[in-house]
C-alpha cells in the first residue's frame, strides 16, 4: 500500500481515538508485526498528544495535522500543530535516570525516540512544529510489502 | 474513561474502561484515590482489562495514583497489563516501580501475603 493517508482534526483529546483507529488500519496493511505495530501507535499518539497539549495548548480552534505516509519498506508519519514549538531537547534524555521515574510528564518525545527508526522535529515558518517519525517495515509474511 | 470501584477480600479493585489520556481523567483519578485514603482504603489494583490504549499523559495518571497511595501507607498494582500497555512500562523503565498482574487472584493474594 504506497500512498498518503491524511487527518485533520481539532486540537482535542477525542479524537485520539480515531488517529488510533486509522494508524492501526494503515499499519495492518503494512505490517503484521505485533511488536512494530505497538510502537508505531504508541508514538504516533504521543505525537498527537503533544502536538494537542504542548503544541496548540488544547486550543480547540487550532488544528492539527496528521500525514502517515506509507513507502515501500517503511512508514513516515508526520505531525504538525501551530504552536511556537518548544524546547524538546531536554526531553530526550531524561527520563530513564531512576531520579525522574515518578515524574508525572515529560516522557513522550522519549518513548517516541525509542519506539521510532528516526525522530525529527522541525518549525515550519508561520505555521507550527513538525514532528516526522519513521519506521522501517519488515515484509508482511509470505511475501513483499504489498504495493498496491 | 470510566472508573467502577469493587471489593475482594479487602482489597479495592478499580476495573477501568476506555482510553486512559489526560484530560479530565487525571481529575477522576486524583479524586477516586483520594476518597480511598479518606475512607483508610489503601490497598489498590486497577484492572486495565477494559484499557484500550494509554499514552503517556495517561501514564502519569497511573504514576500519580501510585505515589498517591504509597505516601498514604498503601499500594497499587496493575492487573491485566495489555502488550500495548506493557511495552510502555518497559521503554520507561516504569515496570521497575508497578507490580503487574495476570489474573484478580494473583493481584488480590500479593497484597494478602504481605
Amino acid at each position: 500500500m504506497a500512498g498518503t493517508v491524511v487527518l485533520e482534526f481539532p486540537s482535542e483529546y477525542r479524537f485520539l481515538n480515531i488517529v488510533d483507529l486509522v494508524c492501526g488500519d494503515v499499519v495492518q496493511n503494512l505490517c503484521d508485526n505485533r511488536e512494530t505495530a505497538n510502537e508505531i501507535a504508541i508514538s504516533v499518539i504521543e505525537a498527537v498528544t503533544n502536538a494537542i497539549e504542548h503544541g496548540n495548548c488544547e486550543c480547540s480552534d487550532q488544528n492539527v495535522r496528521i500525514a502517515f505516509i506509507c513507502r515501500e519498506d517503511r512508514l513516515c508519519v508526520e505531525v504538525e500543530d501551530c504552536g511556537k514549538g518548544f524546547d524538546y531537547t531536554c526531553y530526550l534524555q531524561n527520563i530513564p535516570d531512576p531520579a525522574n521515574v515518578y515524574h508525572l510528564r515529560g516522557r513522550g518525545i522519549f518513548i517516541m525516540k525509542n519506539m521510532m527508526d528516526s525522530l525529527k522535529f522541525e518549525m515550519v515558518p508561520g505555521h507550527g512544529m513538525k514532528v516526522r517519525l519513521e519506521k522501517v517495515l519488515k515484509p508482511k509474511a509470505g511475501g513483499e510489502i504489498r504495493k498496491d | 474513561m470510566r472508573i467502577e470501584s469493587r471489593e475482594k477480600d479487602g482489597i479495592v479493585i478499580l476495573d477501568l474502561q476506555g482510553k486512559l489520556m489526560g484530560g479530565p481523567d487525571a481529575e477522576t483519578f486524583k479524586a477516586t484515590f483520594h476518597k480511598l485514603l479518606e475512607k483508610g482504603q489503601k490497598r489498590v489494583v486497577v484492572n486495565l482489562h477494559g484499557v484500550d490504549w494509554i499514552n503517556s499523559t495517561g501514564m502519569g495518571i497511573l504514576i500519580s495514583g501510585y505515589t498517591t497511595m504509597r505516601r498514604g501507607g498503601g499500594d497499587l498494582r496493575l492487573l491485566h497489563v495489555s502488550d500495548r500497555i506493557r511495552s510502555i512500562l518497559y521503554v520507561t523503565k516504569l515496570n521497575l516501580i508497578f507490580k503487574c498482574f495476570d489474573t484478580e487472584d494473583e493481584a488480590v493474594a500479593s497484597f494478602l501475603d504481605g
